[in-house]
Parts: C-alpha cells; sequence; structure tokens
C-alpha cells in the first residue's frame, strides 16, 4: 500500500510527467491518458519504487513503456499539441540572436523519438545521464550519442549552421 | 577479413555542432519545456490521485449486492 506522502509526491511530479509525455507523444489528449495510466500503475506498483532514488526517473520510465507498448501508433494518427501554444514566442539569446520557438517546436517533431526522448530528459527535465539511461534502457554511450545526433539534426533543421549557411538565410536572426 | 565490429553503443560519427547554436538550442528546448510544464493541468489528473488516496484511507465497502 502506498505510504501517506506518496499521492504528494506523485503530485509534485504530475507537470513534468505531462511535459514529457506530451514531447513523447505530440499530443496533448494522448499525454494526458498516458499519464493517467502511468499514476494509476506508479500507485499500484508503489512498493516497487526504491527511495532514494529519483521518483520522476522511475515515473517516466513506467511512463515510456507504456507509451511504447500502447501509444506510439495512436500518437502518429493524432499531432494536437499545436493547440496548446497560444502564440508565437522568441527565446531569448545572448547579445546578437534569439530562436523563433515555433519555429524550434516543429523541427522537435522531425527529430526521431528516441532522439526526442533523450533530448528532452537531458536537456530540460533535469535528469542525469545514468537516470535517462535507465529510463531508455540503453547505455549511457547510447544516451550521448543520441543526444549529439538530435543537436546536429536541429542545427541542421532550423539553419544554425553557420558554415553551410550564409547568416541572412538563417533561422538566428541577428539583432540590430 | 576486415570487418566492421558492431559495437552496441550507437556510434558517435558526427561533427560537433557549433557552441553557439547548440546554446541556442538549449534555451529555445528549456523554454519550450517550461510552456508544457506550466500548461493549465486537466482536472482529472489531480481527482485521479485524490481518489486513490482516498480509497487508501477508507476502501470503497463492497457493494451489498454483490454477495447476491
Amino acid at each position: 500500500m502506498p505510504s501517506a506522502s506518496f499521492k504528494d509526491e506523485l503530485l509534485a511530479e504530475i507537470r513534468n510527467l505531462r511535459a514529457f509525455a506530451i514531447s513523447l507523444s505530440g499530443s496533448v489528449s494522448l499525454a494526458d491518458d498516458l499519464v493517467q495510466e502511468s499514476l494509476l500503475r506508479a500507485w499500484s506498483n508503489s512498493e516497487k519504487f526504491q527511495p532514494g532514488t529519483s521518483l520522476r526517473a522511475w515515473l517516466f520510465t513506467i511512463l515510456r513503456n507504456i507509451y511504447y507498448s500502447n501509444y506510439r501508433k495512436r500518437s502518429r494518427e493524432v499531432q494536437d499539441s499545436d493547440g496548446l501554444y497560444a502564440r508565437r514566442l522568441t527565446v531569448p539569446g545572448d547579445q546578437e540572436s534569439h530562436l523563433d520557438l515555433e519555429d524550434f517546436r516543429q523541427a522537435m517533431t522531425k527529430l526521431p523519438a528516441e532522439q526526442r526522448e533523450v533530448l528532452t530528459l537531458i536537456g530540460a527535465s533535469g535528469l542525469s545521464y545514468e537516470e535517462a539511461a535507465v529510463v531508455c534502457q540503453v547505455g549511457i554511450g547510447t544516451i550521448k550519442s543520441r543526444l549529439s545526433r538530435a543537436r546536429a539534426k536541429l542545427v541542421e533543421l532550423l539553419e544554425l549552421d553557420e558554415a553551410s549557411h550564409p547568416p541572412v538565410e538563417r533561422k538566428v536572426r541577428r539583432a540590430g | 577479413m576486415n570487418a566492421t565490429r558492431t559495437n552496441k553503443v550507437e556510434a558517435l560519427d558526427i561533427a560537433a555542432p557549433d557552441p553557439k547554436a547548440v546554446e541556442a538550442i538549449g534555451r529555445a528546448l528549456e523554454a519550450h519545456y517550461a510552456s508544457l510544464v506550466q500548461a493549465p493541468l486537466p482536472d482529472k489528473l489531480v481527482e485521479l490521485l485524490t481518489r486513490l488516496e482516498r480509497d487508501r484511507v477508507s476502501p470503497p465497502p463492497r457493494r451489498p449486492d454483490a454477495l447476491g
């Protein structure tokens, strides 16, 4: 039976769990179903969680397993995350550049799922390489490789590669 | 024979991108993820946990009609 604090611990992770689910599936409605199923499974298997380890990583592992078992095919048919974003935003850069967030989101959807998930786990959700390796059930070397490939692919898709594209055509727009 | 050895680790055969481009991607990724984390949460997810917790404290009684 889950401990008294387990509900609060899950509650604290729901937003991150949902963000990961949306990133993985590209669909808000599928993500909500995924999170619901993951919470139920986590609740009924709470004794399998090892205290002292990352609850977030454990929940991500559960959600990812459910996704690849039951949802991946459906997610290709339902891509409705666009409605979540009310307006186009730009991401402030350093003193000279910024990146259009909608361009970035579009580029993310073009990455293979295994690259997108690693980029999200390491670059945004705060997991370590070791935790991401456990979540994705691969070695740390593969995590690093997928991360590098994801970044390189985004650089290509967003035309951020200065060597191959003249600055005027690049998505990073020079300010001033 | 000089067969290529297949490694379990996917080969790292790509050139490192421009550090400034990687930085821009990192910032965009964080902003994208933050917008997902901050998006309104459907009530049904929080309600699910509330229901599970309530059932843990006082499990729902068996329905009398289940006994026939």
